[in-house]
């Protein structure tokens, strides 16, 4: 890396950084050292190729995503998560307001697999179709559709207030196509 | 509300919460990127001699079961740190440094009444990432942490012990025609500093009584006679005569007075009790001056960052505030503070491993109260990487830490 490259490097990661690192926090189900290490994994291996990278944020969050799901981090015996309460199991009345099931909702996602977590987060964070995220994750768009269909049903058998909720759509088309380079807050 | 909905929500809920990337991200993702790319270099070095050594050893093929990186290889989170271990028991590290040894001084009473003030090391066993009690009397970690220069008692030693942190075992031992009581490897892990002694510096006499606080005990005996520079490829040392420093009254400070490499490597220096506070001297043995740029007091131990851009400074706090300085190394003005008792090592540039003590608790005997911490010049933030040691300057299994490069 010369010392122009360098500058520029340093410049993405010290305006971007801190919007990545929301996306890498969801990718870890909350997980905020593994989310650092996860986006300090990602920035390493984009400053290898920093000079021959058109779109830095579209290339970073595509390793991330590639990143979080591969085979070697699954096995990665670290990855665990450990959460301070254990999970409580709660009935559909418990859960009154809006904010207690975005929270009984946040407690299930991190308790989802990785590659579960990731699907959902392109789909519902970065409101991509099935097609685009089938060409980030590098798979089919059955396996989207089957892995986003299980990671639903996952989440309902972790927080069963969510059966007051409605059904979900088989396939919901984003209603803007917004493309993972866009920046966000 | 249906159940994507909800999804979308908790998502940009939980984005919302999170906080900013920590200051210097970059930095720490360069320095880290710099630390695997050597590692590679050297593993695609090793790995040529390796498949070398098996072509002429026939084909013995590895099971894979013998994985031989080191343990502070294997983990290579950023920051490692057990804030509930005192001493420490399991790898602790931050950016390019690792604790790679503490020892505990204790004082053994002697059959003719001399005091020995024995050093009981836990040393980093790089198999397992945990700390195990040795039996050397002195050692010290090369750079990147896989081999240690052991010396065994009672000193002085008459041979260096290059001692594998992989296997345990003693690769190579390095004879010395002068006794040797201490080590310590040059910045690039290929020189070694030896301080010769005639007698054992860390033996109190009973027949040199020295008064404190009105009683007579064992006292210390200066008999430094000068440092030898070890080649480690090839075992050839090269003496140079340099006794304690004296004045006028005579001498006066500690018995051990241990030669060190210069932030460069091109130059040794031992610390004084007196001014100027620490004497160099060039690897020919000649009297040399104290670098510009590394000029400051001997008790900031982490001196030049790693660049050479910033000097650790002294304490620098006053009333309740606890700060050390951050000098420029040209100007020696002080560029910041950062809320620390005493810097101990570069963890990168910007990164300093440094003795802390509780805020809430540094009054009077407070002070000793301190655990490991990370900090980062321009911030207060702090990371704490051990457990606290108790607030006595002078207890028991009070443990005093060894770094090295990762």
């Amino acid at each position: 890396m010369d010392a122009q490259a360098d500058e520029t490097f340093r410049d993405f990661v010290a305006n971007r950084s801190s919007a990545l690192l929301k996306t890498a926090v969801l990718l870890s189900g909350g997980d905020r050292h593994g989310a650092e290490d996860l986006l300090q994994n990602a920035l390493i291996k984009v400053a290898g190729r920093w000079n021959r990278i058109e779109e830095p944020e579209a290339y970073v969050r595509q390793v991330l995503y590639r990143q979080h799901i591969s085979r070697w981090r699954l096995k990665w015996p670290r990855r665990e998560l450990s959460v301070a309460t254990t999970p409580e199991v709660s009935t559909p009345a418990d859960a009154a307001s809006a904010a207690e099931l975005r929270l009984v909702m946040r407690g299930a996602l991190a308790r989802l697999t990785a590659r579960q977590r990731t699907v959902l987060v392109l789909r519902y964070f970065e409101d991509l179709p099935e097609a685009d995220v089938a060409r980030i994750l590098g798979c089919s768009v059955g396996t989207v559709r089957s892995t986003t269909h299980r990671s639903l049903a996952r989440l309902r058998a972790l927080a069963p207030e969510l059966a007051a909720l409605g059904p979900a759509t088989v396939e919901q088309q984003p209603s803007q196509h917004k493309s993972p380079v866009e920046v966000r807050p | 509300m249906n159940v994507e909905e909800l999804i979308s929500d908790a998502f940009r809920e939980q984005a919302a919460d999170t906080m900013p990337a920590p200051p210097h991200f970059a930095d720490r993702v360069l320095a880290v990127r710099r630390r695997r790319r050597t590692r590679r270099l050297v593993s695609v070095a090793a790995a040529t001699v390796t498949a070398v050594a098996v072509a002429v050893a026939g084909p013995r093929l590895s099971t894979g079961r013998d994985d031989v990186r080191p343990a502070s290889e294997l983990n290579h989170n950023d920051v490692i740190g057990h804030p509930d271990q005192s001493p420490p028991r399991t790898l602790i590290a931050a950016g390019d440094t690792v604790l790679s040894a503490f020892y505990v001084t204790k004082a053994v009473e002697q059959p003719n009444g001399d005091d020995v003030l024995t050093r009981t090391y836990g040393l980093l066993d790089q198999k397992t990432g945990v700390y195990k009690k040795t039996r050397w009397a002195f050692l010290d970690v090369a750079p990147g942490s896989r081999t240690a220069a052991v010396l065994e008692g009672e000193l002085p030693a008459r041979r260096i012990g290059l001692l594998d942190l992989i296997t345990g075992r003693v690769d190579r031992w390095i004879k010395t025609d002068r006794g040797v009581a201490s080590v310590a490897f040059s910045p690039d892990g290929t020189k070694l500093v030896a301080t010769t002694y005639a007698k054992n510096p860390d033996r109190m006499f009973a027949d040199h009584k020295q008064d404190i606080d009105g009683k007579e005990v064992p006292g210390p005996v200066p008999s430094r006679t000068g440092f030898t520079v070890v080649d480690v490829d090839s075992g050839k040392s090269d003496w140079h005569k340099a006794p304690h420093p004296t004045d006028e009254t005579g001498w006066f400070g500690n018995a051990r007075a241990d030669f060190a490499f210069s932030h460069d490597g091109t130059l040794v220096y031992a610390e004084t009790p007196m001014k100027p506070f620490r004497d160099y001297y060039s690897l020919d043995g000649d009297r040399a001056d104290w670098p510009a740029d590394e000029k400051g007091r001997a008790s900031a131990k982490a001196g030049l960052s790693p660049d050479g851009k910033l000097l650790a400074g002294e304490f620098a706090g006053y009333g309740a505030t606890i700060a050390a300085a951050i000098l420029d190394p040209h100007t020696h003005r002080q560029i910041t503070t950062v809320p620390v008792q005493q810097l101990l090592a570069w963890a990168d540039n910007k990164r300093l491993i440094a003795w802390g003590c509780d805020p809430k608790k540094c009054d009077g005997k407070g002070e000793f109260h301190n655990q490991l911490l990370l900090v980062t010049v321009g911030t207060n933030k702090v990371v704490p990487l051990s457990g606290f040691r108790k607030a006595s300057a002078d207890y028991p299994g009070r443990w005093t830490p060894i770094f090295s490069k990762r």
